[in-house]
C-alpha cells in the first residue's frame, strides 16, 4: 500500500500527470493572456496541448552531423529531472518527498533540464546551435548568482539564527510568521526572484538562447517530431515549476487543512506570479542582447537579492 | 493511444517557414500583418518558426530566382513530413513582372509540387489568411491517410 | 607485523623505480611496474581496518632509532587516518595511470625512464603523506618535485616542454626553499624534526621563529599545490605532460601540498583556533577558486583547461578546511578525494584525444562524440561530476562544502564566509560554463575535415579510465558512506593531536609536554540540508519507466527515425538553405556575452599571466613576503 501511494505521488499528483498538465495549462494561459494583452484573440488555452500533440505526429529527423544517442536522449532526461524537481517542491504543507532534498540541490537540479538542451543542441552538430548553447550558458550563469542569494536568504530567514537549507523549514516557518512575502526585508528578494523566473524559464524578454528570428531557435534547430516535442514539453513544465518555486518560498504558510483547497489556492498563486513574472514582460517588452542580459542580472537582480540578504542578517 | 488527439492536432497547430524565393518584400510584409491583432493567425493557432526543422507550412513569396531555387529545394527538404507548401503572391505562379528575365527559374510549380496558391500582387491578409486555412486542411488530410 | 606496511609501502615503490629500469623486456618491466604499485597499495589497503575504522595510529621508526629521553632522533613514520587517506588517493591514482600509460606512451621511446622517474614520483609522495618528520618531507618534496620535472620535461619534443619543466623547477625551487627553512627555524628552536613531538613543544608558545616558520611552511606547501599565486606553472606543465603524468601531478602532487597545509596547520602549530588563520586560508581558497575558474574560462587548450580547473577545485578545498571544523575539514577532504578521481578521469580523456587526434587544441577539435563515443561517455561522467551535477560525486562534496562555509558563517556572524559561499557557488557554475566549452569545441559541434578518420581509443586506455569513472558515480551515491568511515575519521585524526603525538613519543607525552591542554573535538556533523541520491535516482527511474511505457503506448512515430547521409539534403545541417559547411563555433568566443562585461577583469588577467617566469617569480616571492608579514601581523 505505500509503495502504491508513493507511486500515486511520483506518476500521478505531484509528480508526472500533474505537471505535465499543469504545466500545457500554464503555458497556454500564459499564451492567451500575452494576446489578450496585444489586443488580440490569441490562441485557445489548449493550443500548447495542440503543438504537443502535433509533434509528436510528426517525422524526427536526425541531421547526418548529429550524435543520434545524446541528440534523442537529451530531451528526455531533461523532462524527467524536472519531473523530479516538482515533487520537491511543497505545495503549502504537502511535502510528500520530505527529507530528500533541499534548496540547494534543487538549484543544481535545476540546472540539468539547461544543461539537457546545451547537450542537445551541441550534439545536433549545427552551428545556429553552438551559438544558442552559448547564449543559454551565459543566461545560466547569469541568473545563477541571484538566485543562489535569493535561496540562501530565504534559508538564513527560516534558520531562527541558525542557518538552514531544508525547504520543510521555510515552509514551516512561513506557517508560523506569515508568508514571507509580508516580510519588508523579503520584499527585494521577492522582486529578484520575479525577475529569475523568466530567464530561467527561457521566456521573453530573456529568450535569448532560443531567440527564432537571430539564430534559428538556438539549441532546437536541429529539431523535429518527438524530441522537440519533448522539449517543448519541458518549457511548459518550467513555466510551471519556476512560479511554483517563488510561490514555495514567499508565499507559503499555513494551508486550510484540505489538499485540494491548497492546491487550488496554490495554483491560483502560481499564476498570479506567472502572470507578474512572465505574461508582463513578454507582452511589453523587446529581447534584450546577451550581453545586456548578463549585466541586467549581475547588477541590478544581484543589487536587489543582496539587499535583501543583508536586511535579514542585519535582523531587521 | 493518442492517436485520435495526434490526428485532431495535426491541423491545429501549424507552423510556418517562411521563405523569400526572390520576393520584392511586399508579400513578406503581409505576412506579417496576418500576425498582428487586426488579423491575429496565432488565434488559429499559427506560428512563425525559426527553421525548417518545426515546421508544418513553408511559405514561399517570390518568383524563384536562380540564386534561390537550390535554397528552396533545400529548405523545402529539410522540413519533416507531413509539410505543406503555400505559394503567396502571383511571383510564385507567374512570376509576375519578373517573367523572362535572365534570372528567374519560376515558377515555383516547375520545380515542386505546390499545395496551395495565394494569388495578388500583394495578395490582402484576409487571402492569406484563407489560404492558410486552407493548407491546414490539406495538413490533417495528410496525416489521416497515413 | 602491521608497523612495517607503510614502510613496506613506500619501498615497494622505490624497489619497482630502479628494478624497473634493469628489465630491457618491455612485458617484464610493465610487469615488474603493476606489480610494485599493487604491492603499495595492496600494503596500504590493509591497514584500512586497523587505522580507519577502528581509529589506530600505526608509528614505525626506521632502524628502529626510537626516542631517547623523550627527544626523537631517528626517522620516524606515522600513519594515522589522515596520512591513510591520503595515501589510499595516492596509490589508486599511481595505478590508474599506470595501466593506462602501457598503452598511452605506445609511440614514445625512454619508455624505461619514464617508469623509473614515474615510481620515484609516487614513492616520493607516498613517502611524504606517510612520514612523521619534518625534514623527511621536505626530502620527499624535493624527489617528487624534481621526478615531476623531468616527467614534465619527457616529450621534450613538444614546443614548450622543456620551458615548462625550468618554470617548474624555478617556481618549484621557491616553495621547496621555504619548506627548508621553515623546517630549518624549527629545528633551530626546537632541536627535534619529529612531527609529533614538535606539536607537543609548540604548542602555546608563539616564538618570532616558530610564526615565520608557520608562515614559510603554508607558502612551501602552497606553492607545492599550485595555489594563487603559483598557479602559471601549473597550466604549462600540465599542457605539456603527457596525459598519465598530469594525473599525478594534479591528483596527487596538489594533494601533497594540501596534506602538507594540514598537517602544518592543524597538528604541528595547533594554529587552526587562530581566526586570523583560518581567513587566511579560506582567503586563499577563495581566491585561487575564482581566478582559476575565469583564467580556465579564458584557455584554448584542453589540458591547460584542466590545470586551471585543477586549482580551482584545491581551492574549494583549501578553503573547506581553513573553517577549522570537523565539517569543513571531512567536507574539503571528500573534495581533495573526489578532484582527484574526476580530474585524473578528464585528463585522461584528454590523453585519448591527443593519442587519436594527436592534437588538444579546443580550435581544431570538434564532432569527436561520433568517432570516440566511448571516450565521450567518459569524459561527461567527468565534466559532471567537476561541474557538480548530482548524482556525481562532485555535487555531493560541493554541497557538504556550502553547507560547511554557511554554517561557519551563522555561527561567527561574519559576512565574510557568506561572500565565500557565493563565490564558491559562481565559481561552480563557471566550471559547467567551461565544460560545456569543451563539450562544444572537442566532443560536439561538427567534425573537421582532417578529424574524419579518427578511430576510437583503444580498450586498453579505456578500462583504467572506468575505474574513475565508476568511483566518480560509487562516490557520488553514497555520500554518508565516503564521509563516515574515510574522511569523517581522517577528519578526526586531523584534529586529534593529542594522540597523534602520544602514538609516536609515548603514552602521556603530550599531557607531560603541552602547555595547552590537548582536546579532542566532537565529531558531530549537522547537514544544514538534505541530500539523498539514492532516492532521486530511484525516482528519476520511476518517472524514466512511467514516461518509456506512455511513449510506447502512444501513437506510432511517423517516419523512421533514420539518419542518412549528409549528401541528402534532409539531412543536412539547417544552414539558412545553404549547402551546410564547416562553421564550428569554436572554444574561443563561446562565453562572448560573459567575458564582454568582465572585459576589464580579463583582460587584466591577460596582461598579468605574461608568460615569463621571472614575473612569475616575483609573484611568489611577494607571496611569501606577504604571507610572512600577515602572519606577523596577526598572530
Amino acid at each position: 500500500m505505500a509503495i502504491l501511494t508513493i507511486l500515486f505521488y511520483i506518476l500521478i499528483f505531484p509528480g508526472l500527470l500533474f505537471c505535465v498538465a499543469v504545466g500545457l495549462l500554464f503555458a497556454g494561459i500564459d499564451r492567451k493572456l500575452v494576446a489578450r494583452m496585444q489586443g488580440r484573440v490569441g490562441p485557445p488555452v489548449t493550443q500548447p496541448l495542440y503543438d504537443f500533440f502535433k509533434l509528436i505526429g510528426k517525422e524526427t529527423i536526425i541531421p547526418a552531423a548529429a550524435n543520434k544517442k545524446v541528440f534523442l536522449a537529451a530531451p528526455v532526461v531533461g523532462l524527467v529531472s524536472l519531473v523530479t524537481i516538482a515533487l520537491f517542491i511543497p505545495i503549502k504543507l504537502f511535502m510528500p518527498f520530505n527529507g530528500m532534498m533541499d534548496v540547494v540541490v534543487i538549484l543544481y537540479l535545476l540546472c540539468i533540464p539547461s544543461l539537457c538542451l546545451i547537450v542537445g543542441g551541441a550534439a545536433s552538430g549545427s552551428p545556429f546551435a553552438g551559438v544558442g548553447i552559448s547564449r543559454e550558458m551565459v543566461a545560466i550563469i547569469a541568473y545563477e548568482l541571484p538566485l543562489a542569494i535569493i535561496l540562501l536568504t530565504a534559508g538564513k530567514l527560516a534558520g531562527l539564527g541558525e542557518v538552514t537549507f531544508s525547504f520543510a523549514d521555510i515552509e514551516l516557518y512561513q506557517a508560523y510568521f506569515g508568508p514571507n512575502l509580508l516580510h519588508w526585508s523579503m520584499l527585494p528578494a521577492a522582486v529578484a526572484m520575479l525577475l529569475v523566473i523568466p530567464c530561467e524559464v527561457g521566456a521573453h524578454p530573456f529568450d535569448i538562447a532560443e531567440a527564432e528570428t537571430e539564430i534559428c531557435e538556438g539549441p532546437l534547430c536541429e529539431y523535429s517530431g518527438r524530441p522537440l516535442a519533448v522539449f517543448k514539453l519541458n518549457t511548459a513544465l518550467k513555466t510551471f515549476i519556476m512560479p511554483a518555486l517563488f510561490t514555495a518560498l514567499f508565499l507559503g504558510g499555513m494551508g486550510t487543512g484540505m489538499l485540494w483547497l491548497d492546491v487550488l489556492i496554490f495554483l491560483a498563486e502560481c499564476v498570479a506570479v506567472m502572470f507578474v513574472s512572465m505574461t508582463l514582460p513578454h507582452a511589453i517588452c523587446a529581447r534584450l542582447k546577451v550581453e545586456q542580459v548578463f549585466k541586467f542580472y549581475w547588477t541590478i537582480v544581484t543589487g536587489l537579492a543582496i539587499c535583501s540578504f543583508v536586511l535579514v542578517w542585519l535582523g531587521v | 493511444m493518442f492517436n485520435k488527439l495526434i490526428k485532431k492536432s495535426a491541423g491545429k497547430s501549424p507552423w510556418l517557414f517562411h521563405v523569400n524565393a526572390g520576393s520584392c518584400n511586399g508579400c513578406d510584409i503581409e505576412i506579417v500583418a496576418c500576425l498582428t491583432p487586426r488579423y491575429d493567425a496565432e488565434r488559429l493557432g499559427f506560428k512563425l518558426a525559426g527553421t525548417p526543422r518545426h515546421a508544418d507550412i513553408i511559405v514561399v513569396s517570390g518568383p524563384v530566382t536562380s540564386q534561390t531555387k537550390e535554397r528552396v529545394l533545400r529548405v523545402l527538404a529539410q522540413a519533416p513530413e507531413p509539410k505543406v507548401v503555400v505559394a503567396i503572391g502571383s511571383c510564385p505562379q507567374s512570376c509576375n513582372v519578373f517573367k523572362g528575365s535572365y534570372s528567374v527559374e519560376g515558377p515555383l510549380k516547375k520545380i515542386t509540387h505546390v499545395d496551395v496558391e495565394v494569388c495578388g500582387c500583394a495578395p490582402k491578409p484576409e487571402a492569406i489568411m484563407a489560404g492558410l486555412v486552407e493548407a491546414t486542411k490539406i495538413l490533417r488530410e495528410k496525416r489521416g491517410e497515413s | 607485523m602491521m608497523q612495517h606496511f607503510p614502510v613496506l609501502a613506500i619501498f615497494a615503490l622505490f624497489l619497482g623505480a630502479f628494478v624497473s629500469s634493469l628489465i630491457r623486456n618491455k612485458t617484464a618491466r610493465n610487469g615488474v611496474v603493476v606489480l610494485s604499485v599493487l604491492t603499495s597499495f595492496g600494503l596500504l589497503c590493509a591497514l584500512v581496518k586497523p587505522v580507519m575504522l577502528e581509529g589506530e595510529i600505526i608509528s614505525y621508526w626506521l632502524g628502529g632509532w626510537k626516542p631517547v629521553a623523550d627527544y626523537a632522533i631517528g626517522i620516524g613514520l606515522e600513519v594515522d587516518a589522515l596520512s591513510l587517506f591520503f595515501g589510499l588517493v595516492v596509490g589508486l591514482a599511481v595505478i590508474v595511470s599506470a595501466l593506462y600509460s602501457f598503452r598511452y606512451l605506445e609511440y614514445d621511446d625512454a619508455q624505461s625512464k619514464y617508469y623509473t622517474l614515474y615510481l620515484i614520483l609516487g614513492g616520493g609522495v607516498l613517502g611524504l603523506v606517510l612520514s612523521g618528520d619534518l625534514f623527511n618531507i621536505y626530502v620527499m618534496v624535493e624527489i617528487m618535485t624534481f621526478a615531476a620535472v623531468a616527467l614534465t620535461a619527457y616529450r621534450n619534443f613538444m614546443p614548450g616542454a622543456l620551458e615548462a619543466a625550468f618554470k617548474y623547477l624555478v617556481i618549484g625551487s621557491i616553495g621547496s626553499t621555504c619548506i627548508l627553512v621553515g623546517t630549518a627555524m624549527l629545528y633551530l628552536q626546537y632541536h627535534t624534526l619529529n612531527l609529533a613531538q614538535l606539536s607537543a613543544l609548540i604548542s602555546g608558545t608563539a616564538m618570532p621563529s616558530s610564526i615565520l616558520a608557520f608562515g614559510l611552511l603554508i607558502v612551501g606547501f602552497a606553492c607545492k599545490a599550485f595555489l594563487v599565486p603559483y598557479h602559471p606553472i601549473a597550466a604549462d606543465a600540465h599542457g605539456t605532460a603527457p596525459s598519465s603524468i598530469s594525473v599525478i601531478i594534479s591528483g596527487v602532487l596538489t594533494k601533497t601540498g594540501v596534506y602538507g597545509i594540514i598537517r602544518v596547520c592543524y597538528c604541528v602549530f595547533r594554529a587552526m583556533d587562530q581566526s586570523a588563520v583560518q581567513v587566511f586560508l579560506v582567503l586563499l581558497g577563495t581566491i585561487s577558486m575564482f581566478v582559476c575558474v575565469t583564467m580556465a574560462l579564458a584557455q584554448h587548450d584542453f589540458k591547460r583547461l584542466l590545470a586551471f580547473h585543477s586549482i580551482s577545485q584545491i581551492g574549494y578545498v583549501i578553503t573547506a578546511i581553513g573553517l577549522s571544523t570537523t565539517f569543513g575539514l571531512a567536507s574539503g577532504l571528500y573534495h581533495a578525494m573526489n578532484h582527484t578521481i574526476f580530474k585524473g578521469l578528464l585528463f585522461l580523456c584528454a590523453g585519448c584525444v591527443l593519442h587519436q587526434t594527436g592534437t588538444t587544441k579546443l580550435d581544431e577539435l570538434g564532432g569527436l562524440s561520433k568517432r570516440m563515443p566511448k571516450t565521450c561517455t567518459l569524459f561527461l561522467i567527468g565534466a559532471a561530476s567537476i561541474s557538480g551535477i548530482p548524482p556525481f560525486n562532485g555535487f555531493a562534496s560541493k554541497w557538504l562544502i556550502y553547507q560547511a562555509v554557511y554554517q561557519r558563517a551563522s555561527e561567527t556572524g561574519n559576512l565574510f564566509y557568506v561572500f565565500v559561499v557565493l563565490v564558491a557557488l559562481v565559481t561552480s557554475v563557471l566550471t559547467l560554463a567551461s565544460f560545456v566549452k569543451v563539450a562544444q569545441s572537442v566532443f560536439f559541434g561538427q567534425l573537421p575535415e582532417k578529424l574524419k578518420d579518427t578511430q576510437e581509443a583503444p580498450a586498453a586506455m579505456r578500462a583504467p579510465m572506468w575505474i574513475f569513472g565508476g568511483l566518480c558515480i560509487l562516490t557520488g551515491l553514497f555520500p554518508a558512506v565516503v564521509v563516515n568511515y574515510f574522511t569523517g575519521p581522517a577528519a578526526a585524526a586531523a584534529l586529534n593531536a593529542g594522540s597523534y603525538i602520544d602514538a609516536m613519543m609515548g603514552a602521556g607525552y603530550a599531557g607531560r609536554l603541552s602547555t595547552v591542554p590537548v582536546t579532542v573535538p566532537a565529531l558531530q556533523i549537522n547537514t544544514l540540508g538534505f541530500y539523498d541520491p539514492i532516492t532521486w535516482i530511484v525516482l528519476l527511474l520511476t518517472v524514466l519507466l512511467a514516461f518509456t511505457i506512455v511513449s510506447l503506448m502512444g501513437g506510432r512515430a511517423r517516419g523512421a527515425r533514420i539518419q542518412g547521409e549528409a549528401i541528402d539534403p534532409k539531412y543536412d545541417t539547417f544552414f539558412g538553405g545553404e549547402a551546410g559547411e564547416y562553421s564550428q563555433v569554436g572554444g574561443a568566443d563561446l562565453f562572448w556575452g560573459f567575458k564582454h562585461n568582465l572585459r576589464h577583469y580579463f583582460s587584466f588577467m591577460h596582461g598579468a599571466h605574461s608568460g615569463v617566469v621571472n614575473d612569475y617569480a616575483l609573484w611568489g616571492i611577494t607571496a611569501v613576503a606577504v604571507t610572512v608579514a600577515y602572519m606577523f601581523l596577526f598572530l
